[in-house]
C-alpha cells in the first residue's frame, strides 16, 4: 500500500469530495442499472428498419444503431453486464485470493513459496492475454470472462491476504490463540480473514475498476457478451464504423463506462486517502 | 542476512522454477483447447483417413507428456516447430511481427517518461493548487479510458478535426524509419495515455512525500534543482522502486497493445495472436503466449536485480 | 537552473505529441506508380488451384492460374487455355484443343502435358493420388490422354452434361508440385510472396498470352482486420480498391475520390435450419419461420435495401435456370406463421440457437434481426458467435448445431448451387433428405437438352421451397469501392477480383 502523504489542510475536504464524485458516477450507472430491470423505454435487442441511425431525438434521447435498436435502452441494459461481470469476478478472484493468501501468509515456507510461485506465474502473462487465451480456449461467454478475469486477478488479492496475514500474525492475539491450541483453520477464518477486510476493501474496488476495462476490451473484440445482447465494449465495436456519421453510437455507452470506471477510482481513491490518515 | 550473491541466486532459481511453472500454463491451456487441429487445416470436405493421417504427422497421437517434452524443447531452444495454419516456422512469424509490437511499446514507454516525469515534478512542486489539481483529476479520467476506447476517440481527433494523421497505414521500418515511427505514434500514445496517468500519480506521490524528508530540504538549500533531487533521491527511496514501476507498466503496454493493433489496424502480434485462436494454430499461439510472459518473466527478473542495486535494503526483505 | 530544466522537459514533451500529428501525415500511392492495392479481410492460406476451398483465396489467385475455360464478368463461360471443347453427343468424352502460344510464369510453354498433368491431379488420377481427388468436383473423370492430333482427350465415367464449368481449375507445369509456396500458372499475374497478416504481392506476367495485358505492375492483396479497418484505409488512400462493402459503409465515403460499383453476387444467403434435429424436423414449424420473418426488413437493416431477396435456393443471378414462379411463397404472414406453429405442438413457441461465425459481420446483424422478428411467433433465437474455424468444424462439417446463418458462394453454374441437396453430397450440412430430389440431380447430368435440364432445376427448385428445408434470405450485392485514380475494375457475380483489366485512369 503507498503510504502518500497528503496535504494536511485537504485531508479530510479531499477524501469526503472523492467520495461525493465517486458515488455520483457511480450512481449514474448503478440507477440506470436497477430501472433497466424494470422498465427500458424499447426492448433493448428490438430491431427496426424504419429507425436506422436515428440522431437522438424526443422518441430516442440517444439516438439509435445502425440496426434501429434504442440506444438509451442499449445502455441501460449494458449496465448489467458491466456491472454483474465485474461483481462475479471480483468475488471469484476474492475467493481465490484469500484462500490461497492467508495460508500463504500464515504457514510461510515451502507452502507460501508453491502459492506464491503459482500466483507470480499467472502475474507473468500481460494481464489481458491470460484473459484472451482463457475465453478462445473455453469459448466466448460471459461465464467464462468471469472465470477468466476471475484468474487473472486472483493473484492481486492474493498478495493483499498473505502480507496481511504475515503483520496479523504476529500479533499477541493470534499468537495467544495459537499457544492455546486452536486451529489454524479455525484461526485463519474467525481471527485473521476479519482483520483483512479493511485492507481488502480498496483493492476491491479497484479490482471492480480494472475487471472492467479488461471485460469492455475482450467484448470489443468479440470475445466476451455475444450479441445481441448489449455490452459497452460490444457497442463501441460495432459503433466504430459509424464514428463520423453517428458519434452517439460511441459518446453514450463510452461515457457510462468511464462513469462507472471513474467512479470505483474516485471511491478507491477516497479509501485510500482515509486510510493513510488513520494510519498516520 | 542474505549475501548480495545469495540474493541472486535465489531470484535466479524463481525466474527458472516461474518460467516452469508458465510453461506447464501454457501447455494444459492449450492441450484442452477445443476444435481438431488437423481438421481445421484440411477443411470440411476432408475425409476421416486424411485427418487422422495428419494427426499422426502432427505428432496429436502421442502421449500428453511426450508432446510437452518435445514441446518444451523447442520452446527454449528458441524453435517451437512449425505454424499450422501459415506453414512458416513460428519464429519467422512472431520475428515479422515484433516490429510492430516492439515499436509500439518503446514509443509509447518514451511517452510516459517524457510527459509523466515533468508535469508530476511540476504538479509536486505546489501540491493542492490549481494547476496541480487539475493534473490529478485529468489523471483519474485518463486512467479510467480503455486503450481502445481512447483509440476510437484519437481516430476521430486526428482523423476528421485535425486530418493530420493517416490511420492503419503501417510502413515497414526497412521500408522507411520515420515514416514506421509516424504510424506508430496514435496508437502507442493510445497506451500510453493511462499509463501517463499511472506514473504521474506515482511520481507526484513519491516526490511530494520525500520532499518534506529532511535531507532533500538540505540538499535543495543547497541548491540542487528538483530534477537532481527527483533522480538523486526521490526515485531511489521510494517505497514502490521506480523500476518495478515502470516493469509493470511496460508488461501492461504490452498487454494493451495486442487491442490496439487491432483498432489501428496494425500487423503486429495482437493481431497474429487473435489469427491463431481463430485457425487453433497450437504451435503458433503456444510460443507467442510463451515468449510474452517470457518477456514479462525476465523484465521482472532484471527490474528486481537493477532495484537491490540501487537499494540494498530490498535484498533484506 | 532547475525551472530551466523542467521547461525544456515540458517543451520536449509538447514537440513529441506534435511530432505525433505531423509525423502521420499519409503517404498516399503515387499517382506515377502503375500499381494497385486491394483489401482483403480474409487471411489467404492455399495458393494450389487444386487444393484451394476458401472463396477469399480463390479470389487471389484467379489472377495467377488460369483454367481450360475462363468466366468472365457477365457470368460466361469463354475459352481460355483451350481454344475450344468439343463434347460429345452423350456427353461423356470431352476433348479440348490446348492454345499455342501460351506461357508458364517460369518461361516453360504450355503443350497438352501439362493439361493433362493437371487434371489428373485435380481429379485425383497421378500414381501418387491412390484416387483421392483434390477437385473433388472432377471426380468423375476416368481418364485423361493426348489424342494423336495433339488435343487433350477427357472421358468420364458417365454422362455428364454439367461438367464444363468445372475445368476452370488451373493449369500448371507438368509434374510441378510447388504450389503452395511457389505458384507457377499461365494467369495475367505471376505471384511475388505472402507474407502472413499483411499481403499477398502479383507482379506483372510480361509474357501474358493475351496481348496488351495486363496493364497494372503490380497487384498487393492487403489484408485488413476487418470491414473497418479496410474502410480507414480506403479512406486514407492506402488502398485502392475495396471490395465486399455493405452500403453504410459505403455512404461514408468522398464521393468525388471512388467510384462505386455493384453486381449480383449469386450468393444464397440463408438461416440454414438443420433437418435432423427437434422441431426443426417438422415442416410446418420450418415453414412458420419462413412466414414470421420478413426478408424486407433483413435487407433494409442488413443491407440498406440493396439485396435481391430470396425465397429459394437459388440467386435469380443465375438467368433461367431461376424459377420465378417461386417469388412471393414466403411473404411475412405471422397469422399463418403462428396457426403452423399452434398445429405443431408449439403455441408458446421455443428456444433454439443461432451459431453464426462471428468474421461475418452480415451475418451476426442477420441473426440479430431475426431473433427480433422471430419472437413474434414465440421463437427465442439464442446467437452464438464462433470463430470461422469452429464454425467449419461444428457446424458445416460436424453437423452439430440447430440453427446457422451464412451465404452459400458456388460457381456460376446450376449443378454447383444445388449439388449440396443430395441426401449424400458432404455439403448438405442442413441434413435435408429427399429422395426426389436425389433422383433428379442424378438425372440432370445426363439430360443433354439445355431446357430440359432448365426445367428439371425448377423441380429441383420448387421441391425446396415446398419442403421449406431452410429459409433463404437474400443475395447480398456485392458492393466494391474503387478509386478513381484506376478504371477498368468488373464486380464479377462471383467470388473473384479480376486485375487484368484494371488500370490508372486516363492510360
Amino acid at each position: 500500500m503507498s503510504q502518500a502523504v497528503k496535504n494536511k489542510a485537504n485531508r479530510s475536504p479531499e477524501a469526503s469530495a472523492f467520495y461525493i464524485a465517486g458515488i455520483i458516477l457511480l450512481g449514474i450507472v448503478v440507477i440506470s442499472f436497477i430501472v433497466s430491470l424494470f422498465w427500458t423505454p424499447y426492448e433493448p435487442d428490438a430491431t427496426s428498419a424504419a429507425s436506422k441511425l436515428l440522431a437522438p431525438c424526443l422518441e430516442h434521447p440517444f439516438g439509435t444503431d445502425n440496426l434501429g435498436r434504442d440506444v438509451l435502452s442499449r445502455v441501460m441494459a449494458a449496465s448489467k453486464y458491466t456491472i454483474f461481470i465485474s461483481a462475479a469476478g471480483v468475488a471469484i478472484a476474492l475467493i481465490l485470493g484469500t484462500v490461497a493468501g492467508i495460508p500463504a501468509g500464515y504457514f510461510g515456507g515451502i507452502t507460501d513459496r508453491g502459492i506464491m510461485l503459482l500466483g507470480n506465474s499467472i502475474m507473468c502473462f500481460p494481464g489481458i492475454l491470460l484473459a484472451l487465451v482463457a475465453v478462445a480456449v473455453f469459448g466466448p461467454s460471459v461465464t467464462n470472462v468471469i472465470w477468466a478475469l476471475g484468474l487473472v486477478f486472483a493473484p492481486t488479492f492474493a498478495r493483499v491476504c498473505r502480507l496481511g496475514t504475515m503483520e496479523i500474525k504476529e500479533l499477541d492475539y493470534i499468537t495467544h490463540a495459537r499457544v492455546m491450541g486452536v486451529k489454524p483453520a479455525r484461526i485463519m477464518t474467525f481471527h485473521i480473514f476479519p482483520n483483512l477486510v479493511g485492507q481488502l476493501l480498496p483493492a476491491t474496488v479497484i479490482g471492480l475498476a480494472n475487471m472492467t476495462l479488461f471485460e469492455s476490451g475482450m467484448s470489443y473484440l468479440g470475445l466476451g457478451v455475444q450479441p445481441p445482447e448489449a455490452s459497452y465494449g460490444k457497442m463501441l465495436s460495432e459503433a466504430q464504423a459509424y464514428v463520423r456519421v453517428a458519434p452517439w453510437l460511441v459518446i453514450f455507452p463510452a461515457l457510462m463506462l468511464v462513469f462507472y470506471i471513474l467512479g470505483l477510482y474516485f471511491i478507491s481513491e477516497g479509501l485510500r486517502v482515509n486510510l493513510s490518515k488513520g494510519g498516520k | 542476512m542474505k549475501s548480495k550473491a545469495g540474493y541472486f541466486i535465489g531470484k535466479f532459481i524463481e525466474l527458472i522454477l516461474t518460467l516452469f511453472v508458465v510453461s506447464l500454463l501454457v501447455f494444459a491451456a492449450f492441450s484442452i483447447i477445443p476444435g481438431d487441429a488437423a481438421r481445421v487445416m484440411l477443411g470440411p470436405n476432408a475425409s476421416e483417413a486424411q485427418v487422422n493421417l495428419l494427426r499422426a504427422q502432427m505428432g496429436l497421437d502421442k502421449p500428453l507428456i511426450a508432446r510437452y517434452g518435445s514441446w518444451l524443447l523447442g520452446i527454449i531452444t528458441f524453435n517451437p516447430g512449425t505454424s499450422y495454419s501459415f506453414n512458416m516456422s513460428v519464429s519467422d512469424l512472431i520475428s515479422q511481427r515484433l516490429p510492430v509490437t516492439i515499436g509500439m511499446s518503446v514509443i509509447a514507454m518514451v511517452m510516459v517518461i517524457v510527459i509523466s516525469y515533468p508535469l508530476a515534478v511540476v504538479s509536486a512542486r505546489k501540491p493542492g493548487r490549481l494547476g496541480d489539481q487539475i493534473c490529478s483529476v485529468i489523471g483519474h479520467i485518463l486512467f479510467a479510458i480503455p486503450p481502445y476506447a481512447a483509440s476510437l476517440l484519437l481516430i476521430l481527433l486526428a482523423g476528421s478535426v485535425f486530418s493530420l494523421v493517416t490511420v492503419g497505414n503501417y510502413v515497414s521500418p526497412s521500408d522507411d524509419f520515420l515514416g514506421y515511427v509516424g504510424c506508430l505514434l496514435l496508437p502507442s500514445f493510445a497506451i500510453a495515455l493511462p499509463k501517463i496517468a499511472m506514473s504521474f500519480k506515482f511520481l507526484r506521490s513519491s516526490i511530494i512525500e520525500q520532499r518534506t524528508s529532511d535531507y532533500v530540504r538540505t540538499s535543495k538549500s543547497h541548491g540542487l534543482s528538483d530534477l537532481k533531487i527527483l533522480l538523486r533521491h526521490v526515485l531511489p527511496n521510494s517505497n514502490v522502486s521506480s523500476i518495478t514501476i515502470i516493469s509493470i507498466i511496460l508488461s501492461d503496454i504490452l498487454g494493451g497493445s495486442l487491442i490496439v493493433e487491432q483498432v489501428f489496424n496494425l500487423p503486429g502480434l495482437g493481431r497474429l495472436l487473435l489469427m491463431a485462436i481463430d485457425r487453433r494454430d497450437f504451435p503458433l499461439l503456444s510460443g507467442m503466449v510463451f515468449y510474452l510472459a517470457f518477456i514479462t518473466v525476465i523484465l521482472y527478473f532484471l527490474s528486481d536485480i537493477a532495484a537491490s542495486l540501487a537499494d540494498p535494503r530490498i535484498r533484506l526483505k | 537552473m532547475h525551472r530551466f530544466i523542467t521547461k525544456a522537459v515540458v517543451t520536449a514533451s509538447a514537440l513529441c505529441l506534435a511530432a505525433a500529428g505531423f509525423a502521420g501525415c499519409s503517404k498516399k500511392p503515387d499517382a506515377a506508380n502503375n500499381n494497385a492495392v486491394v483489401g482483403i479481410t480474409q487471411e489467404p492460406g492455399i495458393f494450389d488451384p487444386h487444393t484451394v476451398v476458401a472463396a477469399g483465396d480463390e479470389e487471389i489467385i484467379f489472377n495467377v492460374y488460369e483454367g481450360l475455360f475462363k468466366y468472365d464478368y457477365e457470368g460466361n463461360l469463354n475459352p481460355c487455355l483451350a481454344t475450344e471443347v468439343e463434347i460429345s453427343s452423350d456427353a461423356s468424352v470431352y476433348t479440348f484443343t490446348i492454345r499455342d502460344g501460351v506461357k508458364f510464369h517460369d518461361g516453360s510453354d504450355l503443350d497438352a502435358a501439362d493439361v493433362v498433368y493437371s487434371l489428373k491431379r485435380a481429379a485425383g488420377l497421378l500414381d501418387t493420388q491412390g484416387g483421392v481427388a483434390l477437385v473433388s468436383e472432377l471426380d468423375p473423370i476416368k481418364t485423361v490422354e493426348i489424342t494423336a492430333d495433339g488435343k487433350v482427350q477427357v472421358t468420364l465415367e458417365s454422362s455428364n452434361s454439367e461438367l464444363l464449368c468445372y475445368f476452370t481449375t488451373g493449369i500448371i507445369p507438368e509434374g510441378y508440385d510447388n504450389c503452395q509456396a511457389a505458384p507457377v500458372g499461365t494467369g495475367p499475374f505471376k505471384f511475388e510472396s505472402y507474407t502472413p497478416g499483411q499481403s499477398v504481392i502479383l507482379v506483372k506476367n510480361d509474357n501474358y498470352w493475351q496481348k496488351g495485358l495486363p496493364y497494372l505492375d503490380k497487384v498487393t492483396f492487403k489484408i485488413c482486420a476487418d470491414m473497418d479497418a479496410g474502410l480507414t484505409e480506403l479512406a486514407a488512400g492506402s488502398i485502392d480498391i475495396f471490395p465486399y462493402l455493405t452500403p453504410d459503409r459505403v455512404n461514408q465515403l468522398d464521393s468525388a475520390k471512388f467510384n462505386v460499383l455493384s453486381n449480383g453476387s449469386n450468393m444464397v444467403q440463408l438461416l440454414a435450419l438443420n433437418n435432423a434435429v427437434e422441431p426443426l424436423n417438422d415442416l410446418r414449424v420450418r415453414q412458420a419461420i419462413n412466414y414470421a420473418i420478413s426478408r424486407k426488413d433483413i435487407n433494409t437493416v442488413t443491407m440498406d435495401g440493396t439485396s435481391v431477396e430470396l425465397t429459394t435456393a437459388m440467386s435469380p443471378a443465375m438467368g433461367n435456370y431461376y424459377d420465378s414462379s417461386l417469388d412471393g411463397t414466403f411473404d411475412q404472414d405471422i397469422e399463418k406463421a403462428k396457426a403452423l406453429m399452434a398445429e405443431a405442438g408449439y403455441e408458446n413457441g421455443f428456444d433454439i440457437s443461432c451459431t453464426v461465425p462471428s468474421n461475418y459481420l452480415i451475418h451476426v446483424n442477420t441473426a440479430v434481426e431475426l431473433a427480433s422478428e422471430l419472437k413474434a411467433i414465440g421463437i427465442n433465437l439464442e446467437i452464438k458467435q464462433v470463430d470461422w474455424s469452429t464454425w467449419v468444424d461444428q457446424v458445416y462439417a460436424g453437423r452439430q448445431y440447430e440453427t446457422t446463418v451464412i451465404a452459400l458462394t458456388s460457381a456460376y453454374a446450376p449443378y454447383d448451387v444445388l449439388e449440396r441437396y443430395q441426401s449424400t453430397s458432404d455439403g448438405n450440412f442442413i441434413n435435408y433428405s429427399n429422395s426426389e430430389v436425389d433422383r433428379l440431380m442424378a438425372q440432370i447430368p445426363l439430360t443433354s437438352d439445355v431446357n430440359e435440364r432448365t426445367e428439371l432445376y425448377h423441380q429441383v427448385l420448387g421441391l425446396l421451397t415446398a419442403d421449406a428445408c431452410s429459409v433463404y434470405i437474400q443475395d447480398p450485392t456485392t458492393i466494391t469501392v474503387v478509386s478513381t485514380r484506376l478504371e477498368g475494375y468488373h464486380v464479377y457475380p462471383m467470388y473473384v477480383q479480376d486485375m487484368s483489366q484494371v488500370k490508372l485512369t486516363g492510360n
